[in-house]
């Protein structure tokens, strides 16, 4: 199933060790993978200075991205998303995370609802669950009761977590399912073509409310909070390492994690959360010191830092819901 | 009154408030007549309320000869209060027995007791119930032990063994419970047989139920169909139940709560219906038997995700156990008027399972069926229930465990068809070979959208016709294994054929023995089997019946309007909204005017 082909080589940011040879191309000897890359384009690149500098300085960047051995947790499939859609960096630092935390591709999978946000799955190489819309929690929740060897993770847009499917998220987070949910937070409906959401904010003009949208958009990360979720983390999607990191640690932990992800959506929203506005608001979360599991500072900066990115909170000792039903079990 | 014999069959209805002991009184009754050898079959009809004024019937229908349905009138009505038995009157037989409190706590007004109202033929007892249990207990709470105790000694039942049947009822109870209750059974017995003259013709005196059951005692179980459906599915491997409360489901989520995690299995109680199916299919795509449980509304809820289970090929079982509807409706009363929600419910051209119990042991069956089914064919199966099958008690043979290959049914794709594995292959049989997650190279991407055989979404005409007809072949393949329908009656051709499904069918097949006694040629066909429907062998049936007659408990015929389609005739109706069970007395009645 992998469609790019990698390398042996093992790059710093690889964190656990066992051997990937399996996984590798078996005709590439480590270390080679990169001359061959250069000298296929190399070829073709002739004459003019300036192209063959460019073709070098590309070569150099696919060889460093092969070498970074990613791009396995890519499925063949290409995204259809829109040009400059922020999810394609969310899934750069999905696939990122899948590679640094080692996971096995069969032990994956991604459970995702409708929505741009629900395509998700198709573009990992995985198991993939695209359901209905607002419904990839109980899926999500069905799997891991069931399987609790494998990693599973839920996606969703705004509309979708929040929205239809609002119900579900406080039941996921009061039991502390150990699986890790990230909400693509664009605050919009982007596949129905620019709706308000439960975060689009108050008067911001949409294709359903033109003149101000009327209705008060939801916090997810104080609702998370609220709704006892034990990791609550919020990512942006213009900073691939900072969501890398989150995703990581949402996976490590056990038990509910929520990661918000604010991203535009560069079609249905050029007011509000626009890449531009992002750039210029995100910042890191600095009110946690030394650790996050105080629940009143993240609630206030739940409250105060909406472009805050970290993680807001942590409890690390809370048992999944498969934990306490161990301990019951044994308990008898 | 009939002749008592070996053939003895009667119904006893205990009546009384919610609260009163109603309940218990029925179920003692119900336990000690098992033990004794004889079939019987019990509900109880409640209110909603957990207490309160409510009026609590508890139906028992004891018979020496196999059961097929509770019985529409009693031969004995037990009144503990007046006021609710007064309404229960109209449900005794002529002539049939009451067993009244002669002394009650406070006088009634002219007219308003039971005994006034009954009519002149009635044989009625007074016995003074409050005065008796006061007596034996210092408190009026024992009258139902006391009813019992009358009961006893009037039929010439064993007293002995009645008291150890108490006895074990209150068993985990504190002693003072136990002696209350025997002490006042033995008070109802004693001072009836010192001052009662029997005027009926009723006695249990020697009789002995053709095939004695005492060497099978321990084999025989008193259940009823949610006791069996959770039982059904612990023994067909189920590992995950996910639930949402809801009357006259719930119960099969609590026993599952206690005994899955025995069984290394998972219960989830869920915010909703809707997450209650979406964890179901969750599990099933994890590759373990899961299932579900509700009622109407719930089974509305779910109806987003019953989709999703048949376009992304995922297995589900849902237990539908209908009650009153539409809407909220009649949380307490016996309806079969899901039929239509549970077989064509949902958007889309949407092929599933749907199966109905006939009787309690059926739910067993179905139960094992459907889980096999589910996963066998990575599909949705409905099972319908209702209040009546759900709630009430038979003592039955224990049901013999399923054979190993109903449990491990999942079609897995062997060494060619992993390479270049596609989930959806479009085969004859409808099913395409299935990894579960964490099978290496196994990997796929599945979706409620329509796909290709690799699962991509793929909306070309084509290819939505080859998947959709894909999916509906399973039809056919279902069809092949599914349980012969049950034909009763003489196999000529008969003058009324009635055709029938759940609960009702046990009424349909006693009233074809009832009318064959009266001189009319008639037979019986149900079958558990909904969808797919057994299409060539109902009309084959109807082909040898001059008149057919459909009985249902809804009240436009629901199944009558699918199974005249497929038979292409028109068809009778019987449809009752009454919230009571099918009375085969009600069948034979329009039989007779059908003749």
């Amino acid at each position: 199933m992998n469609t790019v082909p990698t390398d042996a080589i093992k790059s710093g940011s690889v964190q656990s060790g066992p051997d990937h040879s399996a996984l590798s191309d078996p005709g590439t000897e480590p270390g080679t993978e990169p001359e061959t890359a250069v000298g296929k384009t190399a070829e073709t690149a002739t004459g003019n200075a300036a192209e063959t500098e460019q073709a070098g300085y590309l070569d150099e960047k696919i060889a460093q991205v092969r070498a970074m051995d990613f791009l396995q947790y890519r499925s063949p499939d290409l995204p259809t998303w829109c040009p400059g859609c922020g999810y394609f960096g969310i899934m750069d630092a999905f696939y990122k995370a899948c590679r640094e935390l080692d996971l096995a591709h069969e032990n994956i999978c991604a459970v995702s609802g409708i929505g741009c946000s629900g395509r998700t799955p198709i573009f990992i190489n995985s198991y993939g669950f695209h359901t209905l819309h607002g419904r990839s929690i109980p899926v999500a929740t069905g799997l891991k009761l069931a399987r609790e060897d494998l990693t599973v993770f839920a996606m969703a847009g705004d509309g979708d977590a929040l929205g239809i499917g609002g119900g579900h998220l406080p039941h996921v987070a009061r039991k502390n399912i150990d699986i890790t949910f990230i909400l693509f937070d664009n605050s919009i409906y982007g596949l129905t073509k620019g709706q308000s959401s439960s975060t689009t904010p108050y008067e911001t003009k949409t294709n359903s409310h033109p003149v101000g949208n009327p209705d008060t958009p939801l916090n997810p990360i104080k609702l998370a909070l609220a709704y006892g979720s034990s990791f609550v983390a919020r990512g942006y999607a213009g900073d691939p390492e900072g969501m890398k990191a989150l995703i990581k640690a949402g996976t490590l932990h056990r038990g509910f994690s929520f990661i918000q992800i604010l991203t535009p959506c560069v079609t249905f929203d050029k007011t509000n959360r626009t890449w531009k506005a992002l750039k210029e608001n995100v910042c890191s979360l600095n009110l946690h010191a030394p650790a996050p599991d105080n629940m009143e500072s993240a609630m206030r900066a739940a409250e105060n830092e909406p472009y805050g990115t970290g993680i807001f909170y942590q409890d690390k000792e809370r048992p999944s819901y498969q934990d306490i039903l161990r301990q019951k079990k044994n308990a008898k | 009154m009939k002749t008592i014999d070996k053939d003895i069959s009667i119904v006893i209805e205990i009546c009384g408030s919610a609260g009163e002991g109603t309940i218990s009184a029925g179920e003692i009754l119900s336990r000690f007549m098992s033990a004794q050898g004889f079939e019987i079959m019990s509900f109880d009809a409640y209110p909603a309320e957990i207490r309160g004024f409510g009026k609590c019937v508890a139906h028992t229908r004891v018979s020496a000869n196999p059961i097929y349905s509770p019985g529409k009138l009693a031969d004995v009505l037990i009144a503990l209060n007046d006021n609710h038995a007064i309404s229960q009157l109209s449900a005794l037989k002529k002539g049939g027995i009451l067993i009244y409190d002669s002394q009650p706590p406070k006088p009634h007004e002219e007219d308003q007791s039971v005994v006034a109202r009954a009519d002149a033929v009635t044989i009625s007892y007074g016995v003074p119930l409050t005065m008796l249990a006061q007596k034996a207990a210092g408190n009026a709470r024992g009258r139902n032990m006391v009813a019992l105790g009358a009961l006893t000694a009037l039929f010439h039942l064993d007293r002995d063994a009645f008291t150890n049947s108490i006895k074990d009822r209150y068993g985990k109870k504190k002693q003072i419970v136990i002696d209350s209750n025997v002490n006042s059974f033995l008070e109802g017995f004693d001072w009836t047989k010192e001052n009662i003259d029997k005027a009926d013709t009723i006695s249990f005196q020697g009789v002995t139920p053709p095939q004695s059951k005492a060497e099978q005692k321990g084999e025989k179980l008193i259940i009823n169909g949610n006791q069996l459906v959770a039982k059904a599915a612990l023994d067909a491997d189920l590992k995950f139940y996910a639930g949402y409360p809801i009357t006259p489901a719930t119960k099969i989520m609590e026993i599952l709560s206690k005994e899955l995690p025995k069984h290394g299995g998972t219960l989830l109680q869920t915010e909703d219906e809707i997450s209650a199916i979406g964890a179901v299919i969750g599990a099933g795509y994890g590759g373990i038997r899961a299932m579900t449980g509700t009622s109407g509304p719930g089974f509305a809820l779910m109806t987003e995700f019953t989709g999703l289970s048949v376009m992304a090929e995922m297995p589900a079982v849902i237990i539908d156990s209908q009650r009153g509807g539409p809407s909220t409706g009649i949380p307490t009363k016996t309806e079969q008027s899901d039929f239509n929600a549970a077989m064509f419910g949902g958007t889309g051209d949407c092929p599933r399972v749907v199966l109905a119990p006939t009787d309690t042991t059926s739910c067993y069956d179905a139960t094992v069926l459907a889980l096999y089914l589910a996963e066998k064919y990575q599909t949705l199966v409905v099972i319908l229930l209702d209040f009546f099958l759900s709630n009430s008690i038979r003592n039955i043979d224990t049901p013999k465990k399923p054979a190993p290959k109903m449990l491990n049914a999942n079609i897995a794709p062997d060494a060619a068809d992993l390479a270049g594995y596609q989930r959806y292959k479009i085969t004859d049989s409808g099913i395409s070979p299935r990894t579960i997650p964490g099978t290496p190279g196994g990997m796929y991407f599945a979706t409620g959208l329509e796909h290709d055989a690799n699962g991509r979404p793929n909306y070309t005409d084509k290819g939505h016709l080859a998947m959709t007809a894909k999916r509906f072949r399973k039809h056919a393949s279902v069809l092949a294994e599914a349980p012969a329908p049950m034909i009763s009656g003489t196999q000529e051709m008969v003058d009324i054929g009635v055709i029938s499904w759940g609960s009702s069918a046990g009424a349909a097949h006693e009233a074809v023995v009832t009318a064959a006694g009266e001189g009319i040629s008639a037979a019986a066909f149900s079958s558990m089997m909904l969808s797919p429907f057994p299409e060539k062998q109902v009309t084959a049936f109807a082909g040898r019946c001059k008149k057919i007659l459909i009985p249902e408990l809804n009240y436009t015929g629901q199944f009558a309007d699918f199974v005249t389609k497929i038979i292409k005739r028109p068809v009778e109706r019987l449809n009752f909204i009454t919230g009571r069970p099918m009375a085969a007395e009600d069948i034979v009645e329009k039989m007779r005017e059908m003749i």
